[in-house]
């Protein structure tokens, strides 16, 4: 027998899930990725790499800026392109936004419901509506850093490989300092509630993220060393799923907001390091409902950080000249953080700068193996103990609490 | 009071970012709900409530068969269908990929087949009658809002008929495919977004898709070739966001 989870709701994109049932018990549960696929990789090849991360771009609206910026990151170690401070910092700063935006729309308006058992914010709001208007304060301060840097709310142009088309102004920076300050006080009430969520889904065994807190060089993992994803991570192909399933040396890991703080709480702020800390015994147990923990003290870490970034930049003051790019034959890889977790980017280009082989891995098909593993146990722990209804309510929590991106797994290639 | 209009969003394949900035509208989103009552929007909510809808927003192109089964649905029980997004009006950058799908499919997946019955990426126009095409990726969310407004008053909402070039001379942005010799699209694409990658310094890169009618994108070719450009890279550029014309 075939128990069938309609669509779900309240993530981005289209997925659904199967769990099956044999002789009473639960055998199997398969993550259907039903969104259609978009073929990035085919869609950049043979394009010049100017306009190839505004492309890029259109993955995921949620994340957009992540992808650009991890595609800019690939086309300049390809052509060995160096950039300064200042734009690794305002290149930060946007990812920074996108954090912003991002958590305080999946805590807010997609987890908050569960939390007091609403369908969605709207209906929330009428009791919540305090909450909720918090949650659009800071998802509009993430989407203003989005627009500063970014260029759009959604899929601007601005970030460019070697620099930006437009650098922020003095006012804007200023803006940036004042209001990081001000809705910090936002977040840490965020940490509050949201670390009342219980454990649920499975425990993960693996994490991994990249070397730098918001992008990196290469990835780390619970074990020692650095490496590249080709390495220690492989991608399979499923025949009921749009989206590539992969795995860790061979099994389940997770990446994402838990992982992050987990792998890398050194390099947190000082007000986020002490909410780690606070609840790193709860956090430590890996289960990855504390997804949802984590990613309210990405909140803060994001807003204390805009505001050191703006500090130093206004310090120093902005120079706003972009580093030349001269295309050449070559390969390389950008490893982002984006919110939901690590975003792989890899390129090989031809001699006059345009794409000859594209690699792209989203934290949604990183993440496939271990959604599928949680909803496994969940599944095994209520089939039979409760009605299907809150069975599959359950489950549906337990998906969400990954905080899955869906319409930015379907296009994975190897070429 | 009135009753409230039914609001049905559906999300057919697509970047996600259409539906997002329905919710970016903010506050004005609770003036839209004076109007509107949401029935379906899943990416928002888990209710599902809906059997027939004053006014759909389809967002996505059709790319499987369960997104063609979905817009048919959407099309049979509302009054009034908005394709909502360049993936809807024109297929935007996944409507852009010319192979066949089988060809796509086999250099993604392997050899599986297609046993989830993908289709190539169409846009909905191509599909059903729309009542109103409002393209942009995403498109300009004052532009739905207004249109939105526009249709709960039973005003008939008007297109945009004008290029971003247009934009530009309002917002007195220097044109950067004169003064910079950037591959700018602004001349030949649906104005609407004010300009705002032009704001950037950077050139538009066609996102609304083409604007029909007295524009000439022969002269914009030859603008390009002018500036160095090879004819594939115009080619390819030109198609990014609509290989399909509504
Ligand atoms: S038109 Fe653009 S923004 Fe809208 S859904 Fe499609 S890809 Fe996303
Ligand atoms: S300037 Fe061009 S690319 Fe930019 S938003 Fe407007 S139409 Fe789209």
């Amino acid at each position: 027998m075939i128990i069938e989870m309609r669509e779900f709701t309240r993530v981005e994109g289209n997925g659904k899930a199967e769990i099956v049932i044999e002789d009473g018990e639960v055998k199997d549960v398969r993550l259907q990725i039903i969104e259609g696929p978009r073929f990035f990789e085919l869609l950049t090849l043979g394009r010049h790499y100017y306009d190839v991360p505004d492309i890029e771009a259109r993955i995921c609206a949620i994340c957009y800026l992540s992808h650009s910026v991890a595609s800019v990151i690939g086309i300049e170690r390809a052509f060995g392109v160096e950039v300064p401070e200042e734009i690794t910092l305002l290149r930060e700063l946007g990812l920074i936004g996108e954090f912003l935006e991002s958590h305080s729309l999946h805590l807010y308006l997609l987890v908050a419901p569960d939390v007091f058992g609403y369908p969605d914010a709207i209906r929330m709001a009428t009791k919540h509506g305090e909450l909720v208007k918090e949650g659009l304060a800071l998802k509009a301060f993430g989407n203003r850093l989005r627009v500063i840097v970014g260029g759009r709310e959604i899929h601007g142009i601005n970030v460019k490989p070697g620099g930006f088309g437009r650098y922020p102004t003095v006012e804007e920076l200023e803006e940036i300092e004042r209001e990081s300050e001000a809705l910090l006080r936002l977040a840490r009430r965020a940490v509050r509630l949201f670390a009342q969520l219980g454990p649920y889904g499975a425990k993960a065994k693996h994490f991994v993220a990249t070397d730098g807190y918001l992008w990196g060089e290469k990835l780390i993992s619970d074990e020692p060393g650095e490496f590249h994803y080709t390495e220690r991570i492989e991608e399979r192909s499923l025949v009921y799923s749009f989206a590539k399933q992969s795995l860790y040396k061979g099994e389940a890991f997770f990446v994402g907001a838990l992982p992050r703080l987990l792998l890398k709480s050194e390099m947190l702020t000082p007000t986020a390091k002490r909410l780690f800390e606070e609840h790193r015994e709860k956090l430590s147990t890996g289960y990855v409902s504390y997804n949802n923990l984590a990613q309210a003290i990405e909140l803060v870490y994001s807003l204390e950080k805009a505001n050191e970034i703006a500090k130093t930049l206004l310090d120093r003051g902005i120079e706003g000249e972009n580093v030349p790019v001269e295309p050449r034959e070559g390969e390389g890889i950008g490893y982002v953080e984006a919110p939901r977790g690590l975003l792989i980017h890899h390129y090989r280009t031809d001699a006059s700068g345009n794409i000859s082989y594209s690699n792209i891995i989203t934290p949604t098909a990183l993440n496939h193996a271990m959604i599928e593993a949680s909803l496994l146990k969940e599944a095994r722990e209520l089939y039979g103990e409760v009605d299907e209804g809150r069975m599959i309510g359950r489950l549906e929590e337990t998906v969400r609490a990954f905080d899955p991106c869906i319409s930015c797994s379907v296009h994975l290639v190897k070429l | 009071m009135m009753d409230k209009l039914k609001l049905g969003v559906f999300e057919l394949t697509d970047c996600g970012g259409c539906a997002l900035n329905i919710l970016f509208l903010y506050e004005k989103l609770f003036d839209l709900l004076e109007f509107y009552e949401i029935t379906e929007f899943h990416m928002a909510t888990s209710l599902s409530e809906g059997n027939h809808y004053d006014v759909a927003l389809v967002t996505g192109t059709v790319s499987t068969q369960r997104d063609l089964n979905l817009l048919k649905e959407a099309r049979n029980h509302s009054e009034y269908l908005i394709a909502l997004g360049t993936c809807a009006t024109h297929g935007s950058v996944q409507g852009s990929v010319e192979l066949p799908i089988r060809e796509k499919l086999k250099a993604v997946y392997g050899d599986g087949g297609n046993p989830m019955r993908a289709l190539d990426s169409k846009p909905v126009v191509e599909y059903v009658a729309v009542d109103f095409a409002l393209p942009g990726c995403p498109y300009d969310k004052e532009e739905v809002y207004q249109v939105l407004m526009d249709i709960a008053k039973g005003i008939e909402p008007v297109r945009k008929d004008y290029p971003v070039c247009l934009e530009c001379k309002l917002n007195e942005y220097e044109c950067v495919l004169v003064k910079k010799g950037l591959p700018c699209l602004g001349p030949i694409t649906y104005g609407g977004c004010k300009a705002v990658c032009v704001r950037s310094g950077l050139g538009c890169i066609g996102c609304r898709g083409p604007l029909p009618g007295e524009v000439n994108p022969a002269s914009e070719y030859e603008i390009l070739k002018g500036l160095g450009y090879d004819d594939e890279y115009i080619v390819r550029k030109f198609k990014t966001f609509a290989r399909w014309e509504p």
